[in-house]
């Protein structure tokens, strides 16, 4: 048999023609018949005619052969491809296990990374994952500011057709104790009747509200949620009908919710236990009071929707607008007026928070994956180098070069895949931690941390393999684009030396400096910004402090009774031993941080300022330092609403030049909506500023009794300035001298206080030093890498300088040079972006513009940052820079 | 009998096949006449239904075709037995075997000593 292996390497160079195989076939097949007659005697026509005529049909037979061909044509191409992606895996992971330093280096680097990135993207995934326990949640919509209750109900006769509607209040805190127990806070809500019918939310136990049954002044019910019945009830099964003491109120449990529902996020990390209905009597709640499911001048409800099918956010707010319209008084109002955002998630967010959160947590992300990349890449070229003359040979006996990229990018694939893995189970671990830390203290906080799903493992190795291609292909390139005449003959090095200043190697460099200087200096304008921000200086003394909150009116007493027993708390709790002095203040001191309240000053326009109620004596309670005039002090206040009359307040030094400049403050009038107030005083007074850094103008005016008889959420705070320690039983029997059904909460020093504040900043210093040192470490290591090649690839250039009489000194400053070279250009390109960064989230985000903006324009920090990183660079370099110096010329001329 | 009138088993077309190529690389032609010799032109096998099958045996794997030169140095494409052809040849034969014989036997029988459907009852 002569077989002729000639054919088949022809039909590989053309590749497969199946069509005129299948027609040669064939045709042989009718050639070798026809010749057979005809040795029969058959005539030639004749033979080859009846050849042909034993076929049959021919040309379907043509068909049936070229599909049979084609389809063993493509599979023979996919069995190929396999096997070379097999082969090249396989070759990846015995080169990987041949240099475990290399190895074990590059995949601790892509877990830390990886992990980084994947923590990032599970934090984001469970904000804006669906709501638990909620059908069909992204057909929620919410008002993006509170609406009067009247407003509700006539959105919710007009718009019957295009949604359902309900109503709820903030949060708030409720006085609840249990049979025989002590009574403690436990956040609630209070819905409209339709509140859960709206969500579509079914019972675990029991049942929910109604409009049949919660009509406006039942008595009120609440519904708990699974978390409150399984931790306080201990899952009992009897609970429906179990009474709680609600704010004083007997209230029985109507029903229990299921599991993980925890009603629809409010933008607040707070998130309620109790569900009562607004329809209950005001008795349970001061926010029912005055008549509020009547008057159209308290905004105090939001509006949730669940939009019909066929109904947009859009349409929605198209209608709620004009209906708004037909509402305001003012009717003439521009622009729009209704503003839904979508409230299927856990944290809700308008699409602008959204925008931001993405751009934010997108830089970031890139970032430290392009830190990765680079720095592996720099390393991946580095190996290719080592690997030069094995590639040159392979090169030139006639390697494809797509092919050898190919096998050099599945070595980089199979690191990032390691590296994937790895960084997965970093952030699990992560999250595992995070679980332990928090259990059970917070639903919401469950559901952010609630980790990893496949969405984020998806994610993970999405990213893995954009690593993979991004730190593996260009080396890959490189190292198969080279002359390899001149790599046989020289090394790579000297094939890459045309390009030395400006190659690709550098490049790496330099993007590594810029990435890891863009990490660090938004990490550290972040962290330096919130621990400056947050620096505790309340400019008195807060030793000799402690204060705790009571909130009569949530414990049943009426306005009136509220007030008379606030008057009495300090004369009672001055008679104890110890105390020099007792004050009231609607929030602990300096608790007011954020200059929310608008004031005008004749003659000078509209400021923004602190405001802070505070009792009688409140200045020589805290300690307060008055700088110019006397305290304001009129106890009457406490009696009468001062209603015409001009109230005295106090200012701190800050407001005194927001809002008077140059002028004297004392004596001048200020305005605050209705009421008119007069400056008594000018005193040191500063309320920590959680973020921010800019001191906060507050303005101390006094309590009136109608303070005193409506609280609000965070009750009335008594402040004691005592240098022996007063114990609460002591407290609480003399509260109970007044009433005995006042029940007091968050009992506190001061000190305790001011580090508890400072808690959202080494919060935030524990999220993203990490990511900064991360970065900076990266980028040394890359350094020291790269310089340390440099020396290599240049000792026989310095042994000669050597040997020509160069000092060691001019061979360290040769590879130094290079290095700092290099650092100063990353440094530059990454301050402008870090900085071009943090302009953006400033000038989009209110709460970024106060951690980012006092940091970053802060001469200190945004040279202080970079030096250290510049200074940290340049010891990376200098440790195998050393090794330049110390080059024999002897030995360094003799290799090669 | 008529000889071209004896059509195929199903299933026996591809044994026969795998069969004729069990000795070195055959073309098609030769596999015709292989089977037809061997079979002392009892089996004629057709052409439409003997590359069908010839193809779908190499998409199977169990045969795999090359180019190569004929006898009269023609361009010629050869139809080689691989491994698992080879394999599923020796497993077909032994079905084949056994079922011929118990086909055989059951047509060779003699009625029996009692009737049938004494046993049934």
């Amino acid at each position: 048999m002569n077989l002729n292996r000639m054919w088949r390497r022809y039909d590989r160079l053309l590749g497969a023609d199946v069509a005129s195989d299948i027609n040669q076939e064939l045709r042989f097949h009718i050639e070798a018949k026809a010749e057979s007659l005809m040795a029969q005697g058959w005539a030639e026509d004749e033979a080859r005619k009846e050849a042909e005529r034993q076929f049959g049909n021919l040309g379907a037979l043509q068909g049936e052969g070229e599909r049979i061909g084609n389809r063993i044509e493509r599979r023979k191409r996919l069995r190929e491809y396999w096997s070379d992606v097999l082969q090249d895996t396989r070759y990846g992971f015995r080169k990987l296990a041949r240099s475990p330093g290399f190895a074990s280096f590059a995949i601790l680097t892509l877990a830390l990374g990886i992990g980084l990135c994947s923590v990032i993207f599970a934090f984001l995934n469970g904000a804006l994952a669906p709501l638990p326990a909620v059908p069909e949640p992204e057909r929620l919509a919410i008002m993006q500011a509170p609406i009067p209750y009247p407003w509700f109900k006539t959105y919710q006769g007009d718009g019957y057709a295009a949604w359902k509607a309900a109503a709820f209040m903030s949060p708030a805190p409720f006085n609840v104790s249990f049979e025989g127990e002590g009574s403690e806070r436990v956040t609630g809500i209070l819905v409209s009747p339709e509140y859960f019918e709206t969500l579509a939310v079914h019972p675990q136990l029991g049942r929910f509200f109604n409009t049949r049954s919660e009509r406006e002044g039942s008595a009120p019910v609440v519904v708990v949620t699974e978390r409150f019945w399984r931790t306080r009830l201990h899952s009992d099964p009897h609970a429906v009908g179990r009474r709680l003491r609600i704010n004083g109120s007997v209230v029985p449990i109507l029903g229990v919710c299921p599991r993980g529902f925890f009603g629809t996020g409010t933008g607040s990390l707070s998130v309620p236990d109790l569900f009562i209905p607004v329809t209950s009597n005001a008795a349970i709640a001061p926010e029912l009071r005055d008549n509020v499911l009547h008057r159209n001048t308290q905004p105090a409800f939001w509006l949730l929707l669940r939009l019909k099918p066929g109904t947009t956010i859009a349409t929605a707010e198209a209608q709620l607008d004009a209906e708004t319209r037909h509402l305001q008084t003012r009717p003439q109002q521009k622009g729009k007026l209704a503003h839904l955002m979508p409230d299927g998630t856990v944290m809700p967010l308008p699409p602008e928070a959204r925008a931001i959160l993405y751009i934010f947590y997108g830089a970031l992300v890139l970032a430290v994956l392009g830190l990765i990349c680079a720095n592996l890449g720099g390393l991946m070229l580095a190996r290719g180098a080592a690997r030069f003359k094995e590639i040159a040979i392979r090169l030139s006996i006639g390697a494809n070069r797509f092919r050898l990229v190919r096998q050099l990018v599945t070595e980089s694939a199979v690191l990032a895949i390691l590296g994937g893995f790895a960084g997965l189970a970093t952030a699990i671990l992560i999250f595992r931690l995070l679980r332990r830390v928090q259990a059970d203290s917070n639903p919401l906080l469950d559901v952010l941390i609630s980790g990893p799903d496949f969405k984020v493992a998806l994610f993970t190795f999405a990213i893995s393999g954009l690593v993979a291609i991004g730190f593996g292909l260009i080396p890959a390139i490189v190292v198969t684009g080279l002359d390899t005449a001149d790599v046989m003959k020289a090394g790579l090095f000297n094939g890459l030396r045309g390009h030395r200043r400006f190659g690709i190697r550098n490049l790496f460099v330099v993007g590594q400096v810029m990435a890891a200087m863009t990490l660090v200096l938004i990490a550290g304008f972040i962290v330096i910004g919130a621990q400056t921000g947050s620096k505790v200086d309340p400019g008195f003394d807060s030793a000799p402090i402690s204060f705790f909150s009571v909130d009569p009116t949530r414990d049943g007493l009426t306005g009136p009774e509220c007030a008379e027993a606030l008057r009495r708390i300090p004369e009672r709790l001055a008679r104890l031993g110890g105390v020099e002095s007792v004050s009231l203040a609607d929030g602990p001191p300096v608790s007011k941080s954020t200059p929310d309240t608008k004031v005008s000053v004749p003659s000078i326009g509209d400021r923004s300022v602190a405001f802070q109620r505070v009792g009688p004596n409140f200045l020589t309670t805290v300690g307060a330092a008055i700088l110019r005039g006397t305290d304001f002090e009129d106890r009457t206040l406490l009696m009468d609403d001062g209603s015409g009359k001009v109230l005295p307040i106090a200012i701190n030094q800050v407001a005194a030049t927001d809002l008077f400049q140059s002028e004297d403050p004392l004596g001048r009038r200020i305005q605050v909506g209705e009421q008119a107030y007069q400056v008594a005083a000018v005193v040191r007074y500063l309320p920590m500023t959680i973020l921010g850094g800019h001191a906060v103008p507050v303005i101390l005016a006094p309590l009136t009794v109608n303070d005193l008889q409506r609280s609000d959420i965070e009750g009335t705070t008594v402040v004691i300035r005592a240098y022996t320690p007063v114990g609460i039983a002591a407290i609480n029997s003399e509260l109970a001298a007044i009433d005995p059904r006042i029940t007091i909460f968050h009992p506190q020093t001061m000190p305790e206080y001011l580090s508890e504040q400072d808690r959202l900043a080494s919060m935030i210093t524990a999220s993203y030093t990490p990511i900064g040192v991360f970065g900076l470490i990266l980028a040394c290591l890359g350094l020291a890498g790269v310089t340390a090649q440099t020396v290599q690839r240049r000792q026989k250039e310095i042994g000669i300088r050597i040997a020509l009489g160069a000092r060691r000194m001019d061979a360290l400053r040769l590879v130094m040079g290079e290095g700092i070279a290099m650092v100063l250009s990353g440094a530059v390109l990454g301050f402008l972006v870090a900085s071009g960064l943090a302009r953006i989230l400033a000038a989009i985000s209110a709460p970024m513009a106060q951690v980012i903006g006092p940091a970053a324009s802060d001469p200190g920090l945004t040279l202080g940052i970079p030096s250290f990183f510049v200074l940290l660079a340049a010891i990376a370099c200098y440790v195998p820079a050393r090794h330049a110096a110390s080059i024999n010329p002897l030995v360094a001329l003799r290799e090669e | 009998m008529d000889a071209t009138k004896l059509e195929f088993l199903r299933g026996t077309l591809d044994v026969l096949i795998l069969k004729s190529c069990v000795w070195g690389p055959l073309h098609g032609y030769a596999i015709t006449s292989f089977i037809r010799e061997q079979s002392d032109d009892a089996l004629l096998l057709e052409e439409g239904t003997l590359y069908p099958a010839l193809w779908r045996l190499e998409s199977k794997g169990l045969l795999q075709s090359d180019w190569g030169l004929s006898e009269n140095n023609r361009k010629a494409k050869f139809y080689r037995l691989t491994a698992k052809g080879r394999r599923q040849l020796q497993q077909e034969t032994t079905t084949w075997h056994t079922y011929a014989a118990a086909v055989s036997k059951v047509l060779a029988a003699e009625q029996p000593n009692r009737p049938l459907a004494e046993e049934i009852r």
